[in-house]
């Protein structure tokens, strides 16, 4: 099989899906939109993980949960995604200690549509690899990562990824003779 | 839902580098209430520069407790010498820092007279600065060098700056270590003015 995942320089697809932003009873439900995303004029950085309930995941989510106000720092909405339901997502939230204190949406993707549009879909079970996705405040791909679903991701490293997509050095000292003059 | 959020970004930058948070100070507290956009900025390049893979903690907090010897705030030399503290340096090595600190100042001084003028009096003639705890330094020669290059970057000494890097260099020291260095005595300098 061939699956072609989308890559830097790509427009992130359009979406509208539930999230689930607390176990608070009343406020468990939200729905996010790319067109939100976009108005905000922020980063985004999503990452999937295959299945709820299963073990890899609560660590590497609260590995990124633990990160999250540095993704904040740089301007980006963190959204956690899978392919299961805004339901599920909120049992697990609710089933397990590392997960009630999460910061950031887990979106529903129940119709697998982004997933499938994303090129992340694992053939046989049709659930998404471990793929996180830098975009940038213009709906552009500036990042993408794909690991095999038993591979733990490292946070840090997509922190690494941001502050090099963002430190665009502006100062005059590093102008260099025949350059243009620097846009800001 | 994704307003920016930042009334905490001043408060965490003071966590950082080891300062009560309980009151922030003027310039920092003005600016958290109007423009939080560059105390981010800030507080990335704190956290960035001190855990730099070159430095560890200890290395980090001691470069930085030397930029607050040299820029005279009392309460971020205590922040960073109880990081340094935690992080294992001994109170020996602290003090060392502090002299070191303090020895360059006379240094970067005298060196840079030197080098504005370029008269070979100046030059031939012995310094008259005594320099013994260079010999043995309790942090080791390399690193009583780093702390040497950084302090001597931040007064702006071009001699101490050029013969202290090359010292490093034959000590077989990374060249990213020193530039990781330097950027941490530059961007602690840029929170110390804020202070």
């Amino acid at each position: 099989m061939k699956n072609a995942v989308l890559s830097v320089g790509a427009q992130f697809p359009e979406f509208a899906k539930k999230a689930v932003v607390s176990i608070e009873k009343g406020k468990e439900f939200y729905d996010i939109s790319s067109e939100e995303i976009k108005a905000s004029g922020k980063w985004m950085v999503m990452f999937w993980w295959p299945k709820d309930f299963t073990f890899v995941c609560p660590t590497e989510i609260a590995e990124f949960n633990k990160h999250y106000q540095d993704f904040a720092d740089r301007d980006a909405i963190l959204i956690g995604a899978s392919t299961d339901t805004e339901f599920v997502h909120l049992a697990w939230r609710k089933d397990h200690d590392d997960l009630r204190g999460l910061q950031f949406p887990m979106l529903a993707d129940t119709s697998k549509s982004l997933a499938d549009e994303l090129g992340i879909l694992e053939e046989n079970e049709k659930i998404a690899y471990r793929a996180t996705f830098v975009v940038d405040p213009q709906g552009i791909v500036r990042w993408t990562s794909v690991y095999d679903l038993s591979v733990g991701r490292n946070v840090k490293e997509v922190i690494r990824v941001m502050d090099a997509l963002q430190t665009d050095e502006l100062c005059p000292c590093n102008w260099q003779k025949g350059e243009a003059t620097i846009n800001a | 839902m994704f307003a920016t959020n930042t009334q905490d970004t001043a408060q965490q930058i003071l966590q950082v580098v080891g300062l009560p948070t309980a009151e922030v100070p003027a310039k920092l507290a003005a600016l958290a209430a109007v423009d939080a956009r560059y105390l981010k900025d800030l507080k990335i390049n704190i956290t960035n520069a001190l855990e730099a893979a070159t430095l560890p903690k200890k290395d980090a907090y001691l470069l930085g407790l030397a930029v607050a010897v040299n820029e005279k705030l009392p309460t971020l030399q205590a922040g960073f010498e109880q990081l340094a503290l935690a992080a294992g340096a001994t109170d020996k090595e602290v003090a060392e820092v502090v002299s070191c600190t303090s020895l360059m100042n006379a240094n970067n001084v005298f060196y840079r007279f030197r080098h504005f003028v370029g008269k070979e009096f100046y030059t031939s003639a012995p310094a008259g600065i005594r320099m013994s705890i260079m010999a043995n330094p309790v942090v080791g020669k390399e690193f009583f060098e780093l702390v040497s290059l950084v302090i001597s970057a931040l007064n702006g000494c071009e001699m101490c700056v050029t013969s202290h890097e090359d010292a490093l260099l034959k000590h077989g020291t990374e060249q990213q270590r020193i530039l990781d260095g330097v950027r941490l005595g530059a961007v602690v300098r840029s929170l110390g003015v804020l202070l």
